[in-house]
Formats: C-alpha cells, sequence, structure tokens
C-alpha cells in the first residue's frame, strides 16, 4: 500500500509539470492510466516513463501558449502590454526631466574660469530640453502614448515606424542612455504586440487602478535606478572630485595644480535603497494583485536591456562606460537579443495559421 | 498521419475506449510493436480532440478517480478511413511490383 501511495505520489509530481488548467482537466484521469499501466511491486516511475511525460508537459505548455492567442491571456496580455509599455516610457522619461541628479559645486577655490563641463549643475532635468533633437524624440514618444490612449492601434504602429525611422537616419536616439535602451525594448515589443493582439481598445478595458499603481512604482523605480546610474557616472565623480575641499593650488610655469584634503565620494546608497526597495514593492504588489504571468513577462523582457545597461557601466571605470555609447555587434546582441527575439516571436505566433484549422480542413 | 495518431484512431474505430483501454488496443493492433505511453497519448488525443476528429463519449467514476471514454467524431472516421484506403493502396502498389521481382528468383 506504500509502495502504491509512493509510486502515486511520484507520478503526481512529474503531471505537476504540465499546464495548470491541463492537470485540472485530465491530470486525475492521466493518474489512473499511470497507475492502470504500473508493474506490480513497482515503487518509481521508469526512466522512459518520465522523460515521455516532461517532454509531453512542454509540447503541452507550448501549445497553450500558442493556442492562447486566439482570446485568452496571452492576447490580453499583449494587448495590456500595447497600451502600458508606451505609458511607462513616457512617463520614466518625465521623471528623467523632473528629478534630476544635482551635481555638487566646485570647491569655491577651484580655479575661474570653469572648464565647461563644471557649468553642467545637473544630469537630466530641464536641462535635457537643449540636448538636440530631445525635443522631437520627447514629442514622439507622447504621440505614441496619446495613440494608444485612444486606442489607435494602426496609428501607433505608424508613430513608432516614423520614430524608428527618424532615430537611424538621425544617428541616434536622444534620450539618455539608460533610457535608450528601455526605448528601444520599448519599441520592438510594443510594436509587436500592437501587431499580433487585439490592440489597445482591449487593453484599456484591462487597466485599472491596481495595474495603474504597479505602473507608476515601475517608473519611479526605473527613474531611482537611473539616478544610482547618474552617481556612478564619470561626470558625477569628476564633479565630486572637483568639490572636494582643496587645500593648495599652485602656478608652475604655466601650468595650475590643485592638491585636495581628501576627496568626497557620489552616494549611491540612498539611490540604491531608494530603487531595490520600489522594485521589490512593485513586483510583490504585481504578484499579489494576480497582473498575469505574460504580461509580467513582457515587462521583465522589455527591463532587461535596461538593467543590464545600468548595471554593468558604473562597474566599468571611465572606460567604455555605456553599452550603448560605444556599440559593438556584441554589446548590441548581448542588450537587445532578448526583446528581439520575444518581438519575432510574437510575430511568427500570430502570423502562423492556426495547425488546428488546417487540420479541420483537411480533415472535412 | 503518424503512426501513434492513426493506431489511437484505430483503437477508437469500433467502441469507445477509456485512456488505458487505448494503450492496450494500441498494443494489440500492432502485434505488441507499438507500446505508447502515458504522456504521448494524452498529447496526441489533446490534439485529436481540438482538431474535432476525437470527442468525450462519457465520464465514469471507478474506484474514486475520473475515468474519460473517447470516440471518434465523424470527422475522425472519415479521416482514418481515408488513410487507410490510402496506405492500402500504397501497400498494393507495392506489393503488385514486387511480385514480378519475387518471380524473378
Amino acid at each position: 500500500m506504500t509502495e502504491l501511495a509512493g509510486l502515486e505520489q511520484r507520478y503526481r509530481r512529474l503531471l505537476a509539470w504540465y499546464p495548470k488548467a491541463f492537470r485540472h482537466d485530465q491530470g486525475d484521469e492521466m493518474l489512473g492510466v499511470l497507475m492502470a499501466g504500473a508493474r506490480r511491486g513497482q515503487r518509481r516511475p521508469e526512466l522512459g516513463e518520465s522523460a515521455d511525460l516532461i517532454r509531453s508537459a512542454f509540447v503541452m505548455r507550448f501549445r497553450r501558449t500558442g493556442s492562447a492567442a486566439d482570446g485568452k491571456p496571452w492576447s490580453d496580455a499583449l494587448a495590456l502590454f500595447s497600451l502600458v509599455a508606451p505609458l511607462m516610457l513616457l512617463l520614466a522619461t518625465v521623471l528623467e526631466m523632473a528629478v534630476p541628479y544635482h551635481l555638487p559645486s566646485p570647491s569655491p577655490r577651484y580655479p575661474r574660469p570653469l572648464p565647461p563641463w563644471l557649468s553642467f549643475r545637473e544630469i537630466g532635468g530641464l536641462r535635457l530640453l537643449t540636448v538636440p533633437a530631445f525635443d522631437i524624440t520627447l514629442g514622439c514618444l507622447a504621440v505614441i502614448a496619446a495613440l494608444v490612449l485612444l486606442g489607435m492601434r494602426w496609428s501607433a504602429v505608424a508613430a513608432i515606424a516614423g520614430t524608428a525611422a527618424y532615430w537611424i537616419v538621425s544617428g541616434g536616439i536622444s534620450l539618455p542612455f539608460p533610457l535608450q535602451a528601455l526605448s528601444v525594448a520599448v519599441y520592438l515589443l510594443a510594436g509587436a504586440a500592437l501587431l499580433a493582439s487585439p490592440g489597445p481598445r482591449r487593453g484599456r478595458e484591462l487597466i485599472n487602478w491596481r495595474r495603474g499603481i504597479v505602473l507608476l512604482l515601475a517608473a519611479a523605480a526605473i527613474q531611482a535606478v537611473t539616478l544610482m546610474y547618474d552617481a556612478a557616472s564619470s561626470i558625477a565623480r569628476q564633479a565630486y572630485w572637483d568639490a572636494s575641499p582643496i587645500t593648495q593650488v599652485t602656478h608652475a610655469g604655466g601650468q595650475t595644480t590643485v592638491t585636495v584634503s581628501r576627496v568626497l565620494s557620489p552616494d549611491l546608497t540612498g539611490y540604491l535603497v531608494a530603487g531595490a526597495a520600489l522594485i521589490a514593492i512593485a513586483i510583490g504588489l504585481a504578484v499579489a494583485w494576480k497582473q498575469g504571468r505574460y504580461y509580467l513577462l513582457l515587462l521583465g523582457v522589455t527591463l532587461y536591456p535596461f538593467a543590464l545597461q545600468v548595471g554593468l557601466s558604473p562597474g566599468r571605470r571611465n572606460s567604455g562606460e555605456d553599452l550603448i555609447a560605444l556599440p559593438t555587434p556584441g554589446h548590441l546582441t548581448v542588450l537587445f537579443l532578448p526583446p528581439l527575439l520575444v518581438a519575432a516571436a510574437i510575430l511568427i505566433d500570430a502570423a502562423a495559421p492556426r495547425r488546428s484549422l488546417r487540420l479541420q480542413e483537411a480533415a472535412t | 498521419m503518424q503512426e501513434a495518431t492513426f493506431l489511437i484512431l484505430t483503437a477508437l474505430a469500433a467502441s469507445s475506449q477509456h485512456g488505458y483501454g487505448i494503450l492496450t488496443n494500441v498494443n494489440e493492433i500492432s502485434g505488441g510493436r507499438v507500446r505508447l505511453r502515458a504522456g504521448t497519448l494524452y498529447t496526441a488525443l489533446d490534439r485529436l480532440r481540438a482538431d474535432g476528429l476525437v470527442e468525450v463519449d462519457r465520464e465514469e467514476i471507478v474506484e474514486g478517480r475520473l475515468r474519460r471514454y473517447y470516440r471518434l467524431t465523424p470527422a475522425g472516421s472519415d479521416l482514418l478511413a481515408d488513410e487507410a484506403a490510402r496506405m492500402q493502396a500504397n501497400a498494393q502498389a507495392a506489393l503488385s511490383r514486387l511480385r514480378p521481382a519475387g518471380g524473378m528468383t
């Protein structure tokens, strides 16, 4: 009896690999078949049988993901994402302007006139409006966000294509580096989602105040992490050096030498803690409020290039500070391959005719 | 059509069967050559049901466990008949071509 119970328990564990809906519908039935086929005294599943069950479970998972695009969780996740992603990018950009990273003033004893980089008092902020083409980029972000809010799917696709074309022709995106990484991923995935899903109109039906709160938290986390990135940047490090108390200034042979007693260092801790807390709260609420696995997966893939850019760059002192600033094919592959693959998968899945329909036609 | 699919449809051709019944039937039909495993069976059944070739006939509770009986739909019967006819024609063609060769030796 205990042998049977042990075998059943092991089969149950294997059946846990199947999608929940399938398990709910047929798990018990399959368990009956497996137990009926067991030999006398069998204590554990055969190796071949276990492999067959796991393989079958994976086939089932992929099949459900594909067929769900006809109007269930996957397509709803895409519709919601096509609405939310452009809004998140716009929010993050507005926050970048509203909450700049303040640089310290150079030490009062610093030799005047100041070199040009010391005239910056902040990274980000309203100063961004003076960066060439930033206003055009901001306009594009706002137009795309407005179009998805209005539920105008094809106009939004056209606006994304137009923005991408403008960026390619003008030779770059005039957003700060972390937001560049985010915007490329957002437009890749949001473009695919707009094409492959029922569209942002359906997304509007699915948005609610809980999703709004998670969206706001995500945008705030993006800004907190960006500020940490700013604090670790070479500009900030230089500014802190220049702000350090000067003990001696000597002029010799046309050269000015500045000696400082101790170099101040930018404080990352506050931003790190704030960013981590915001991320933890956003993820916690998203999971607690059951916002949907596929939707969270899409958001995760979108944020991946941003997280990588921010996470790796400050560690690489001075040289090659930004993965995008000195892009090699390897950098770009590492940054954008995951969102590119997911976007391609979304489009291929939507474009492929439903296999079951084809077979049914063949059968009749 | 894959052999496993063909054998599952054949197992259901005469009467409705439950999962374990299909497994033993397939084994018999193939003369013990094909031994389907449960995972493969239910992957195939899921597809066949989605394609409208097989449907649930009835459900029973046996020893506290759900037992579902499956049967062919008319579309499933037609597809199996077509496939069997195609296989028969192919087999006949093969045999008729082998006969003269067999006569020579």
